[in-house]
């Protein structure tokens, strides 16, 4: 049995990646096209540099790939573990990325997006918000940006970093606190008018 | 004269959250076929044949067996030197197996490669 004879929509994760793990190339093809731009998304948000959400979402996969053969369907979510190794990731290189280097790779702004200078803006906060969160504690950073960048909801993070939903919010509501507090010194250069 | 700068608000704050949401990255094709490939090279690792596939299926036989380095290697070894090999190396369960072949039932044993167990038709 192939899994071509099936709609791609129809076969959830978890079951690709096993099929995957029995030398189906259909079930790769399909993963990939789910998963990556989801990954390379969370990645980008986070890290906000091409390159390095590519390398990120690239490492992600190879990992993912390489636990096939170990996947429980019953025990995770494919989406989960994702989530949890690339905001894994994710932090190393915030942790790791000097303030100096400002690789700012976006890609071209499509005809009827935001103007030029909601663009420039837009790349600006972007990079304060990076440079803030290498600053905050890992497990902060993640709380904060599953929730503030990616939007999941408290219990799906709180699977997602293998903790309570109490913790989730303790970490989010501190990150907050210690982000508002690292970006009071920008507010003019970030397109507040005034320091209130 | 000097005044501490206030901390971003939850408004401003989520003004800045709302400009990194808005960041979307360019998927593009060869970065796909990348993903596609190392999928397809990891794949391919879990078929390639090898000693260390072999010896992490099989156990303790497959593993006497690739370094005695399979048939090329045992071809010329007498059927009964294999046995003792066997006999003093084995798990004492695969003894009766060893028992079963001698005495003349028929078993399925890899590492024999004739009927000719004890190599009495030279």
């Amino acid at each position: 049995m192939t899994l071509a004879a099936l709609q791609d929509t129809e076969i959830p994760d978890g079951a690709l990646l096993v099929a995957y793990a029995n030398g189906d190339r259909d079930a790769a093809r399909i993963l990939a096209g789910r998963l990556a731009p989801r990954t390379l998304a969370q990645a980008y948000r986070m890290l906000g540099d091409q390159a390095e959400a590519e390398d990120v979402t690239q490492e992600a996969l190879i990992r993912l790939w390489r636990i096939a053969p170990e996947w429980r369907q019953d025990e995770a979510q494919v989406s989960t573990w994702l989530y949890r190794v690339t905001s894994n990731l994710c932090t190393d290189r915030l942790r790791r990325r000097k303030r100096s280097v400002g690789i700012d790779t976006i890609a071209e702004p499509e005809s009827g997006a935001p103007s030029v200078a909601e663009e420039m803006q837009d790349r600006a906060r972007h990079k304060a918000l990076q440079e803030a969160l290498s600053e905050l504690p890992e497990r902060q950073a993640q709380a904060v940006a599953l929730r503030h960048l990616d939007g999941l909801g408290n219990p799906e993070i709180a699977e997602i970093m293998d903790i309570s939903v109490e913790a989730v919010e303790s970490l989010t509501a501190r990150g907050k606190r210690a982000l508002a507090a690292l970006l009071a010194g920008r507010k003019a250069e970030l397109g507040y008018e005034n320091d209130h | 004269m000097t005044t501490e700068k206030p901390d971003m608000n939850d408004f401003e704050l989520d003004e800045i959250f709302a400009s990194a949401r808005r960041a979307t990255p360019e998927v593009r094709d060869d970065f796909m076929t990348r993903l596609l490939a190392d999928a397809a090279m990891v794949q391919d690792e879990w078929s390639a044949p090898s000693v260390e596939k072999i010896t992490e299926g099989g156990g303790l036989l497959t593993l006497v067996w690739s370094m005695l380095g399979g048939w090329a290697g045992t071809g010329g070894l007498a059927a009964a030197a294999i046995t003792g090999l066997w006999i003093g190396i084995a798990p004492p369960d695969a003894l009766s197996v060893i028992d079963d072949a001698i005495w003349g039932t028929s078993v399925d044993l890899t590492v024999f490669s004739s009927d000719d167990v004890l190599g009495v038709e030279g």
